[in-house]
């Protein structure tokens, strides 16, 4: 039958009630305004006319920008909870997918902490409320990705993805670095076929986005592992084999020595030779990564032109995720009156 | 005619204020609440506007005062509401209030952070206390010997401690945790330890209370048993990450007796210093909370004074402002702004000069408490604009009496009015006690409806002889039966013919003869009384509401739309359902009891009306029934069809025309005169 029909049953509420949450994304024109501010005082006066409201009405000021942070993740936290409260099967999985993302940056995040040497009640506030479980706890128990496995993660729907990098090495930074890759390859892959077994628009929007994190990965671990002891053969281990790369571009990435190289490949990929080609170090020029993150708000908002699927959920996430990073940026520079690169921020609307 | 008929008559003006009266003369605008300032900074930034630096301090105010309340109703303390209406105070007080609110808070939060410490203190000393007794009552069921005890709970598991030296030290932790983290607290000590520890947990019967939130706390003890130091680091480890609190529990009996009574103690000290802290807090609390109400009120004034004062330009020494108010009200704010002037000092008076415009004015309507109610059930489907007929003072006659057409019950009419009236009665102690509930404000704030409506039920339930769906014999039947007394003893149902079997001298004094209460057909015969009224009633209702609008074309000047829209409006309605009002009494009137039997049915007919069926067979309820109808009824239905293109086509025909016409004289005064010419500034009166 056409998914389409029986959508609304299920997720109608809640497919409205996003749209409703995406209207009140920040414009362009509020991005001017913010960006005029003089002190973070005066970001929180056009905070308040926007969605936001009141959030920041019960802090005293001064105000710093970590407060603003928390109180930014603080919204997205509360609206994505309340949909994943309301959500039936399978929209409820599909907002879980969302979290254990967030799951892995939180475990990648203690192990990092404990190694460095900081007490876990420290480190434990520090993490992303989404992707929060009780077993975080005992993360500074594990020395060995072995020992992560059986003690911590056996029981977590993060299991299944670490099955492929237990070893008894102890953990050092470089084992963190390939396990968070590990980790997040086989969650795209996971995630990427769960959209696909779904169908209909869902797979449409979501397998695009999926694949483009997927490929964006690719390129910045092939570019960060430059001059780094990771070996051609592990690198392209840690490469998901979900993005519009596979297979034949990921093997040429592979083979790549420098950044020109990565940059032949990309030639390959329209939408990625742009990229590359409107990307540079110089001042004044757009980073890489920034030109990745435009692309991704493209494709996000592209998500919203289609109804009865989940891909705005993600969509949304992401959105806001961005929207967050913007902000902050913007209350830097303010705090820091640092005005001359305010202006780099990645407008969404 | 009166204010209420249409808007008030509005004028706008142009205020010049001088920079020093201005907060004070907006002030009293405030207390007037008679006028309408227009934002002339639309294009500003919020926190580019003047007044911004005011605003951000009165919103620091108001953090506080949040706090303070927060603080103040967590205690269970009311806040008293003495109905005052404190002014707003003048600029150079709000540096005082800021003073007293800076005092009260500061000293509020070190209360708070001191009693949280000892709160902290206090519960960890309950926890403690807690523990020993459970530890004690644990080892004296099971024996003092833990290494004994040890042995016996790992035998079952042999395999995973084989290799291992039973000689190693073997120890204990006992702490507390949260209950819900006792099943992942467990798993995961399994995990990690590979089951070599023995955990027991033991649930404390008695709730804490969470020094920060004050919300219960449930809390588990436990107690693990493990050997050798790799293990202790470990399940240490595991017991810091899920936030549980190890205590030092001695090893020996003797010494955890003495450490219960030590705590004990401790306890006692601690709750006496707690009580002294708790009654400084109540103190600081008490001294706010018979202010915070008239501080919140005064904030808020000064804010909204910013924020409106924020909604004019400033110009070298003064602010200009633009304003509607009624013309009535002039006065009141030329005193008001004198009075302003007054208590700031200034020398300059301010300046009002009214301004012409071609904007539409506001629709302002002075309502007083009984009619306001009415107005905004008006407004909810939409305000009249400027000068159009307001149709609320009607609504305050007519909607109660169409809810009491359909209500029809005197009884419960009764019930309804009493209510109404309790709350109209008792308005000035039920307005100030501010109802967080929302339906019971909306009662509230109807309650002359209410009253109206139940008034009004009472009246038709009189008519219609219903108390409680009863019927009442007030007046005495006017119904007497012919009826021989034997008849009744042989039938036990008859059939009364109402042609001759029975006298009706009069009609019953006032409504329905009570006498249909004891009829079989007294639904019937009510229903189809009942359904023609409310034909009846509604196209009089419908009727008058087309005549309004007359009023409306002719204040406008639209005299065309009398023609195009008013007669078709009138001719539609009069001609089909006026039409069927005119049967309805022809009806009543001219067929009795004797000639009932060939009574039209009306409802067959206003089909067949519409369906161009005409018969004419004798005595027939379908046949027409007076000499002419045909042709009556074909002539009402041909102008009733005729008006609807009339209404659709003719208005958006002459807008066209007139459209064009202004177009092509507008090409030829566009070179001649300036335009703007007209918007300029009349010379004060």
């Amino acid at each position: 039958m056409l998914p389409e029909l029986t959508f609304n049953i299920d997720h109608g509420y809640l497919e409205g009630l996003l749209r409703g949450f995406k209207s009140g994304i920040l414009k362009q024109a509020d991005y001017l305004n913010l960006i005029q501010c003089e002190t973070l005082d005066d970001l929180k006066l056009h905070l308040q006319s926007t969605d936001y409201g009141n959030f920041l009405a019960n802090e005293p000021s001064p105000l710093t920008v970590s407060v603003i942070d928390d109180k930014l993740r603080e919204k997205l936290v509360v609206e994505v909870e309340h949909m994943r409260i309301h959500a039936l099967q399978p929209l409820a999985g599909f907002l879980d997918y969302i979290k254990y993302s967030y799951m892995i940056d939180n475990v990648i995040l203690l192990i990092t902490g404990t190694l460095h040497g900081r007490p876990i009640h420290e480190l434990l506030p520090k993490c992303h409320p989404l992707g929060t479980f009780d077993q975080l706890a005992a993360i500074n128990l594990a020395n060995t990705s072995i020992m992560l496995y059986n003690a911590v993660l056996v029981d977590t729907p993060l299991a299944p993805y670490i099955k492929d990098c237990i070893s008894a090495e102890d953990l050092d930074e470089m084992n963190v670095e390939i396990i968070r890759n590990t980790l997040y390859k086989s969650y795209l892959e996971d995630f990427y076929n769960f959209c696909k077994k779904l169908g209909g628009a869902t797979a449409d929007v979501m397998c695009e986005a999926l694949a483009f994190d997927a490929d964006r990965r690719s390129f910045i671990i092939t570019i960060n592992s430059f001059g780094t002891e990771l070996s051609k053969e592990d690198r392209i281990k840690l490469y998901p084999r979900c993005g519009n790369l596979y297979p034949s571009g990921l093997k040429l990435l592979g083979e790549c020595d420098d950044y020109d190289q990565v940059r032949a490949v990309a030639e390959y990929y329209p939408q990625y030779k742009e990229l590359f080609d409107n990307s540079g170090s110089n001042p004044g020029d757009k980073t890489l990564e920034d030109k990745f993150f435009e692309y991704e708000v493209h494709l996000m908002k592209k998500a919203f032109m289609q109804q009865f699927q989940f891909g705005v959920f993600y969509a949304y996430v992401r959105l806001k995720e961005q929207e967050i990073r913007n902000i902050i940026w913007i209350a830097e520079c303010v705090a820091q009156r640092h005005r001359a690169k305010i202006d780099s921020y990645i407008p969404i609307f | 005619m009166g204010s209420l008929f249409r808007s008030e008559e509005m004028r706008l003006c142009q205020v010049f204020l001088q920079k020093e009266a201005a907060y004070a003369c907006v002030s009293e605008l405030g207390e007037l609440g008679q006028v309408q300032f227009k934002d002339l900074n639309e294009n500003v930034n919020a926190f580019q506007r003047t007044f911004v630096t005011e605003i951000r301090r009165c919103e620091e105010m108001e953090r506080k005062l949040r706090y303070t309340e927060k603080e103040i109703l967590k205690e269970g303390m009311r806040i008293p509401d003495n109905l005052e209406n404190p002014k707003a105070p003048a600029p150079k007080e709000m540096n005082d209030l800021e003073v007293e609110f800076e005092k009260v808070d500061t000293e509020l939060r070190q209360v708070n952070t001191n009693n949280e410490a000892l709160k902290q203190n206090h519960l960890e000393l309950m926890e403690l206390k807690e523990v020993l007794e459970l530890t004690q009552t644990y080892f004296a069921a099971y024996g003092q010997d833990i290494q004994s005890m040890m042995d016996e709970e790992i035998q079952g598991h042999e395999e995973a401690i084989i290799g291992r030296q039973q000689t190693a030290a073997l120890g204990f932790y006992v702490g507390t945790i949260s209950r819900e983290k006792v099943p992942v607290f467990e798993r995961v000590l399994k995990f990690i330890t590979h089951s070599t520890v023995f955990v027991r947990i033991e649930e404390i019967p008695r709730t804490f209370l969470d020094p920060v939130s004050g919300d219960e706390l449930h809390k588990c003890m436990f107690l693990v048993f493990f050997q050798g130091e790799q293990l202790r680091t470990r399940v240490k480890k595991v017991c810091e990450g899920m936030r549980g609190t190890i205590y030092p529990v001695p090893d020996t009996q003797k010494e955890r007796t003495e450490m219960l009574i030590g705590v004990k103690t401790r306890i006692a000290d601690l709750e006496t210093v707690l009580a002294q802290s708790n009654e400084h807090r109540m103190r600081v609390l008490g001294k706010a909370q018979k202010e915070i109400r008239s501080w919140t009120i005064k904030v808020e004034k000064i804010k909204a004074i910013y924020h409106t004062l924020n909604m004019f330009k400033v110009h070298q020494n003064s602010l200009i402002a633009e304003c509607w108010f009624p013309v009535k009200a002039a006065d009141d704010i030329r005193r008001a702004l004198n009075v302003g002037e007054k208590q700031s000092g200034s020398t300059i008076p301010s300046v009002i000069q009214p301004m012409v415009t071609d904007e539409k004015p506001p629709t302002y309507y002075n309502c007083n408490k009984f009619v306001i109610g009415f107005q905004h059930i008006v407004s909810s489907y939409g305000i009249a604009s400027y000068g159009e007929v307001n149709p609320a003072p009607y609504t305050v006659i007519t909607f109660p009496f169409l809810f009491a057409v359909m209500f029809g019950d005197a009884g419960h009419g009764l019930i309804m009015f009493l209510f109404g009236l309790f709350m109209v009665l008792k308005e000035k102690s039920l307005g100030s006690k501010k109802m967080g509930n929302e339906i019971a404000n909306t009662f509230f704030g109807g309650r002359y409806i209410i009253m109206m409506m139940g008034l009004f039920s009472i009246y038709t339930g009189l008519i219609y002889n219903d108390v409680f769906s009863r019927s009442l014999n007030i007046f005495g039947s006017q119904w007497k039966p012919v009826t021989l007394e034997k008849d009744l003893r042989i039938n036990e149902d008859i059939q009364l013919d109402p042609k001759y079997d029975h006298i009706n001298g009069t009609a019953y004094f006032f409504g329905i003869d009570p006498i249909w209460q004891g009829a079989k057909n007294k639904i019937l015969v009510l229903n189809s009384l009942k359904m023609k009224m409310a034909i009846i009633l509604g196209v009089i209702h419908m009727l008058f509401g087309v005549s309004l609008s007359v009023f409306n074309h002719i204040h406008f000047k639209n005299y065309i739309d009398i023609f195009v829209k008013f007669i078709p409006e009138l001719l539609f309605l009069g001609c089909l359902f006026g039409y069927l009002v005119v049967l309805v009494f022809y009806k009543w009137i001219m067929f009795d009891a004797v000639s009932s039997k060939c009574a039209p049915s009306l409802l067959i007919h206003y089909i067949n009306m519409f369906m161009l069926k005409y018969n004419t067979n004798e005595c027939d309820p379908q046949a027409i029934f007076y000499k002419g109808q045909q042709g009556v009824q074909i002539t009402m239905l041909l102008l009733a069809v005729l008006s609807i293109p009339v209404l659709l086509i003719v208005k958006p025909v002459v807008l066209i025309v007139t459209r064009n016409r202004r177009q092509a004289g507008m090409r030829d005064v566009y070179h001649s005169s300036d335009p703007l010419l007209s918007n300029e500034i009349m010379p004060a009166e």
